[in-house]
């Protein structure tokens, strides 16, 4: 640093304190050709032209024996202003035991008087200076500037080093994280978001300062802590909920925990801190768990789920992923007759065998790769209409998931437009099934999606109706041509009264709005007939069938 | 007018003080002008007529530092030695010895 500032021309300002004008003099004509010189004669004088921040200051040369303020006062309040005890300083004395003295009191060097030769002289000024340089480069980068917590490679250090001396004690290694910090940043601003990043660092200290505790921030808004074991993380993290929550003027934070316990030694630092930090970011969004430990059925789950992401393509390709039809019937009549059908997908993985939707499908709504397998449905679903209408020549109308991810995908309309006329369907017979919690997402878009989706012909299915949060608000901005009762209620009517009440209430806004409820989940003869008591009029579960390949399904059609 | 011919002549560590000032013989001459006007010698002397050692130190101590900078050693000697009395705070006759700076610094300042 020194030499890249040398070599830019950039020249470094000294300080001379000393209350004789002369000294002042031969001193600065010594110095001026290296170093811009300013002069104070006195303590205090240098004090307040330091305290000034717009002038950086790299040596102070200080005399010890002034009027007003002493050299050796000045030495004491030096050390105590954090803006200032960075800068160093050479004391000027002509008395050996000042020399000791000042150099106990914090001072970096000495210069005799009367001066060496000028050499000299600027030999020291130069070498305390770089040292110093040097020594807060290192510092820099030790350090994160604003939490003062360690910088990653020097906290993956001191966890090494730490091992060594603390090779038989039991560690934790810990990963924090602030939920939607993006989101402090944007509406408070990047001053707040740094006070809660600070705050965090100072609430840290406290509540783990006690023990060997190493605290990093390797970026952003996560933290790493390596601390000796704890039995239970119980009551440590509202320790720190609290602690946040005494700043008033703080937006309300959640910090999410992942915790490795008893951290395995023979696993690369880093290894374990990634095990800390899958723990943390599993949870993300999760709002009934702030704390999550590592595991090894989490590090497999994680692994599982890294092929599924990595091999969706491929699956796709390899047709892998076969769409099941479960039927639907409509019980208005005596005899229940086969109505429409809904395509399910499954997966048959070359590897882990069949694999339940229940595990693929939320990990690909979450990263949108489930838009790839929605297209994949519509277009196979469409294909097997036809198949059938050409086979045995009726439409099965076939209901296909659209995914909050489609809701936004401008090409929507055209998309499946295309996919209908290139099997010569109408529109009519791909039913498009939305669930109430992408009109949570954003109301305004699904309310004009689902309208032009419905001028083109498209019958629209509310799934998983009383679900969600918004459904009465939602009914009467958004038209829909389906309402589906969630399997959950059907399920508990049996035995749960206010289930049953709930499916009639949901029958009564179907017909309020009048529209057809379609029951899912019906799986024997009493839910059956109590549906059937209430006006239900379309029936979908395992009482008919469980979801079968199309081959499978054909029996349905040809029984029709 | 001080010259180096002449401060060389009175005594003075001319090359040790010239080393000090960067070589530059103007500004060298021009401090050492400066240094007899310098109000320590007269805080120096009443200090002393008034047996104030302390005071008497401290301008002492002062004047020192910007004599033995300047390598004007024949006024530098005898205020070191008081230097050294005062900070044992030496009871003795100091009349001597100001007399002695007194009269290096008359010299110097009859080359003005």
């Amino acid at each position: 640093m020194g030499e890249f500032a040398y070599s830019k021309g950039l020249k470094r300002r000294i300080l001379i304190v000393d209350d004789e004008e002369i000294n002042r003099e031969i001193l600065g004509n010594m110095l001026q050709d290296h170093y811009v010189v300013s002069y104070a004669e006195n303590g205090r004088q240098a004090l307040e032209m330091l305290r000034d921040r717009t002038v950086r200051y790299s040596l102070i040369l200080l005399d010890l024996l002034m009027p007003v303020m002493s050299g050796e006062e000045f030495l004491r309040l030096h050390k105590e202003e954090e803006q200032i005890s960075g800068i160093p300083v050479i004391v000027m004395t002509s008395e050996k035991p000042a020399e000791v003295r000042s150099i106990k009191m914090g001072a970096d060097d000495f210069i005799t008087k009367p001066y060496d030769s000028p050499e000299v002289i600027k030999a020291r000024c130069e070498r305390i200076i770089q040292l110093y340089e040097d020594k807060s480069i290192i510092r820099s980068a030790e350090k994160d500037a604003l939490t003062q917590l360690y910088t990653r490679e020097f906290f993956y250090e001191y966890v090494r080093q730490a091992d060594h001396y603390d090779e038989t004690v039991y560690k934790d290694a810990i990963v924090l994280n602030v939920d939607h910090f993006h989101m402090i940043n944007e509406m408070f601003g990047r001053d707040m978001g740094d006070e809660v990043l600070k705050k965090i660092a100072n609430a840290l200290e406290q509540i783990f300062g006690n023990g060997l505790y190493i605290g990093c921030r390797p970026d952003s808004d996560y933290f790493y802590l390596y601390v000796d074991h704890h039995e239970s993380y119980e009551g440590v993290f509202n320790e720190l909920s609290e602690e946040l929550a005494k700043y008033s003027h703080m937006p309300k934070i959640r910090i999410r925990a992942g915790v490795y316990l008893n951290a395995d030694k023979s696993i690369s630092v880093d290894g374990r801190f990634d095990h800390a930090k899958l723990a943390c970011d599993r949870i993300r969004g999760d709002y009934t768990r702030q704390v999550n430990f590592y595991s090894k059925e989490l590090n497999d789950a994680d692994l599982f789920h890294e092929k599924l992401i990595h091999g969706i393509d491929d699956a796709i390709a390899n047709g892998e992923f076969i769409v099941y039809f479960q039927p639907k019937y409509g019980i208005a009549e005596e005899t229940p007759v086969l109505c429409s059908a809904e395509a399910l997908i499954r997966w048959k993985h070359p590897e882990y065998g069949m694999i339940s939707p229940g595990e693929f499908i939320p990990l690909f709504e979450n990263n949108g790769l489930i838009q790839k397998l929605d297209h994949f449905v519509w277009r196979r679903s469409a294909e097997q209409i036809r198949e059938w209408k050409e086979k045995f020549g009726v439409t099965v109308p076939v209901s296909v998931n659209v995914s909050r991810v489609d809701i936004y995908d401008p090409e929507l309309e055209n998309r499946l437009g295309a996919i209908v006329e290139e099997n010569g369907l109408t529109a009519a017979d791909l039913m498009l099934e939305i669930t109430e919690s992408a009109y949570a997402d954003d109301a305004k878009s699904l309310t004009e999606v689902v309208d032009h989706l419905r001028e083109r012909g498209f019958k629209i299915e509310m799934d998983d109706f009383g679900t969600g949060y918004s459904s009465l608000n939602m009914l009467t901005t958004i038209k829909i041509d389906v309402l589906k009762i969630d399997m959950s209620f059907i399920r508990n009517m049996n035995r749960d009264e206010k289930s049953r009440r709930l499916v009639e209430l949901i029958m009564d806004i179907a017909r309020f709005m009048n529209v057809p409820a379609v029951a899912e989940g019906v799986e024997d003869e009493t839910q059956l007939k109590m549906l059937k008591d209430m006006g239900c009029q379309i029936i979908q579960g395992y009482y008919f069938s469980k979801p079968v390949p199309p081959e499978e399904f054909e029996r349905f059609i040809s029984g029709k | 007018m001080i010259t180096i011919d002449g401060l060389r002549a009175f005594g003075a560590g001319v090359d040790e003080g010239l080393a000090r000032c960067m070589n530059n013989e103007a500004f060298y001459v021009r401090l050492v002008e400066k240094v007899l006007k310098d109000k320590g010698f007269d805080e120096l002397d009443a200090a002393v007529a008034a047996h104030d050692t302390d005071a008497a130190f401290e301008a002492a101590h002062k004047l020192k530092g910007v004599l033995a900078n300047l390598a004007l050693t024949p006024i530098c000697e005898p205020v070191t030695q008081m230097v050294e009395l005062l900070r044992s705070r030496t009871d003795t006759d100091y009349s001597q010895y100001m007399n002695r700076i007194k009269e290096k610094k008359a010299q110097l300042e009859g080359m003005l």
